[in-house]
């Protein structure tokens, strides 16, 4: 009997005693192989050539079987036609051809889902699909690392429609074998899962990871409506499937700037994982750190000491101690420190644009600890305010100095000499003097050219009384600010001083106001927690 | 299909001995910068709930508090103001004023 023969043979017991895994062990599509599979391929380059014999040979040898019981199982034509597609693809893989190779294991997967979708048996390739998808993720996620080899895929393929990466195809190929684990009936949406339903988050976590390794992560929503349209709770899955679920979950809603959902899936995650999973954790609190800071939540310093924590803090403390001191010298630093690798991380944008309240929120707070003084007994009905053009002044002061402009010294009386302000004293002549109206002097090369988001307000755009009232209205609006505007007398007057402070009343901690979804642990769309 | 290495983070930026902010790029070449951190695959499948934080969440509820309260702080902010960009500041507004006066 050849190889063939005897393979068929052995595959056709499993079905019929509906062995899912000893299936999956032998419809092996990579190496490291046993002999056996050399073998049958040199017999299949022999003696089938031709694809339709080995039609005739796969249909005889797997025959549906008519009476089959409630504990048994058969062939079905979309298995036949499987068993076809895996034979052809042993005759004519060649592994040091990585892109037919890919071509050939995506016929062999979209097959391989076909027979899955049978209603009745198709459940028992559930493992073997699994397998497969692995294989073809895996492959793909290399050749997406070898544009040489890819880049004559591009210039044959172009056609009409917008050029998909190898990635992106093979995303849409798992995402089918996704949706028919979502859609299986064998068991309720609210019951442990059974049959293909025990396979929904794996397919969704290997979509998940192709996308991603695609840039294409808007691709994702579908997957998330889906999930939550569909999916059994996520609770019902083994650990491993929701810590990745949920770390791509949480990354999807970083980059659509919910940051609250994100926070909670990052942190589920985080706290889920144990603490042997060090790259792990180190890869989950890299988006779960800038998270919890746009929310005005900063690292503890219990966090800081852990091991995956070591090469996160010199990138991030720096913004929260921006946030902290309302420095945007800081904020600034921190950005060009890292920009590069958080560019590439998709966290450099929310940085530098949603951190901003929070400095100006700071930055405020410090005008005023510095501007305010206490009402004695004599005007203590006289209400808290900040004087708006006090804040106008320390902003144009920062954006001077973001400029390059040059600070005198503090804490010196300005005319003690002092090398730096001899130095000045030399740049001002030939800038004709020093500016009577502020203690910074120009740069000597002249005022830095900065980028649009460079600036406080707009590159090198001045910052006017307006822009002063337009950022603290916009904070009193987000609630980051606890007062009102006095336009008239332009001022910021705050609202239970009396009770709280001044300062506690007009400066409430950001996290009260911006972290109350993840505290009060809200719905996040895509993770099913009940039925 | 599951990895056992498990590289430690430090390898692709930082260690904490040169923990200067630059060393995160510095150490990359450019062609690892533009690639996503890949999540690998867990080594295993399921591991018990005792082996990880989430799991003390459950006790803490009881007195108010979950597993990942410690590690973050939410009263933060800086009523110092000795430091050297105050003081900067509390300068340039004595200027300001004073210019506004005469």
């Amino acid at each position: 009997m050849s190889l063939i023969t005897q393979f068929l043979s052995e595959i056709r017991k499993f079905l019929k005693n509906r062995k899912g895994n000893e299936l999956r062990a032998w419809l092996l599509v990579e190496p490291p192989l046993p002999d056996q599979y050399h073998k049958l391929a040199d017999e299949l380059k022999k003696g089938y050539r031709n694809s339709a014999s080995l039609t005739k040979l796969v249909e005889n040898s797997l025959p549906e079987d008519d009476n089959v019981s409630e504990d048994e199982g058969t062939a079905w034509p979309g298995f036949v036609s499987f068993m076809k597609d895996y034979f052809e693809y042993w005759r004519d893989v060649d592994f040091d051809d990585l892109l037919g190779a890919h071509q050939l294991l995506t016929g062999l997967t979209n097959s391989c889902t076909t027979a899955l979708n049978n209603p009745t048996y198709g459940s028992i390739m559930l493992q073997t699909s699994i397998s497969l998808c692995a294989s073809l993720s895996k492959l793909s996620m290399t050749l997406n690392k070898r544009p040489d080899l890819t880049r004559n895929l591009q210039t044959v393929d172009a056609g009409e429609e917008e050029q998909k990466s190898i990635v992106e195809t093979t995303a849409e190929i798992i995402q089918k074998v996704f949706t028919a684990c979502l859609t299986d009936r064998s068991s309720q949406r609210h019951e442990q899962p059974k049959g293909k339903k025990t396979g929904v988050y794996i397919f969704a976590n290997v979509t998940l990871k192709l996308l991603f390794a695609a840039r294409k992560t808007h691709l994702a929503k579908q997957l998330f409506t889906n999930i939550t349209a569909k999916a059994p709770p996520l609770s019902f899955y083994p650990a491993a499937q929701r810590v990745t679920f949920l770390y791509y979950l949480g990354r999807f809603h970083f980059i659509n700037n919910h940051f609250c959902r994100a926070a909670q899936c990052l942190q589920e995650a985080y706290l889920e994982t144990p603490r042997r999973f060090e790259s792990h954790r180190w890869l989950v609190l890299t988006y779960l750190i800038p998270c919890n800071l746009l929310l005005g939540r900063i690292p503890s310093p219990q966090l800081l000491q852990r091991p995956e924590a070591q090469s996160l803090a010199p990138i991030y403390m720096p913004f929260a101690e921006a946030m902290r001191t309302g420095n945007f010298l800081r904020l600034q630093a921190a950005l060009d420190a890292n920009e590069k690798w958080l560019f590439s991380r998709g966290i450099f944008l929310a940085l530098l644009y949603r951190l901003r309240p929070l400095v100006w929120r700071a930055f405020s707070r410090r005008t005023f600890l510095l501007t305010y003084i206490a009402p004695t007994e004599a005007d203590s009905r006289k209400a808290a305010t900040l004087e708006l053009s006090h804040l106008l002044t320390t902003a144009t002061f920062v954006q001077k100095r973001l400029e390059g402009y040059l600070p005198a010294h503090p804490g010196r009386k300005p005319r003690q000499p002092h090398i730096n302000s001899m130095f000045l004293k030399a740049v001002s002549n030939r800038t004709a003097g020093l500016d009577e109206h502020s203690t910074l002097a120009p740069p000597p090369g002249g005022p830095k050219i900065l980028r649009p988001n460079e600036g406080l307000i707009w590159g090198n755009m001045p910052v006017t009384e307006d822009h002063i009232e337009n950022f603290v209205a916009s904070l009193v609006a987000q609630g980051l600010l606890h007062g009102f505007i006095a336009h008239t007398q332009g001022r910021f007057a705050i609202i239970g001083a009396k009770q709280k402070g001044a300062v506690a009343a007009g400066w409430p901690p950001p996290a009260e106001i911006l972290a109350t979804g993840l505290k009060e642990g809200e719905d996040v769309p895509g993770w099913v927690k009940r039925v | 299909m599951a990895s056992t290495s498990t590289p430690k983070p430090d390898e692709k930026s930082s260690t904490p001995a040169d923990s200067k902010p630059e060393q995160a790029q510095n150490t990359k070449t450019a062609g690892a910068l533009e690639e996503d951190d890949e999540f690998e695959d867990f080594p295993v499948e399921d591991w018990p709930a005792e082996e990880t934080e989430a799991a003390n969440q459950q006790g803490n509820n009881a007195s108010g508090g979950t597993a990942a309260d410690h590690l973050w702080e939410e009263s933060w902010d800086d009523d110092d103001t000795s430091d050297d960009f105050s003081a900067q500041l509390r300068e340039e507004l004595k200027k300001v004023d004073a210019a506004k006066r005469r």
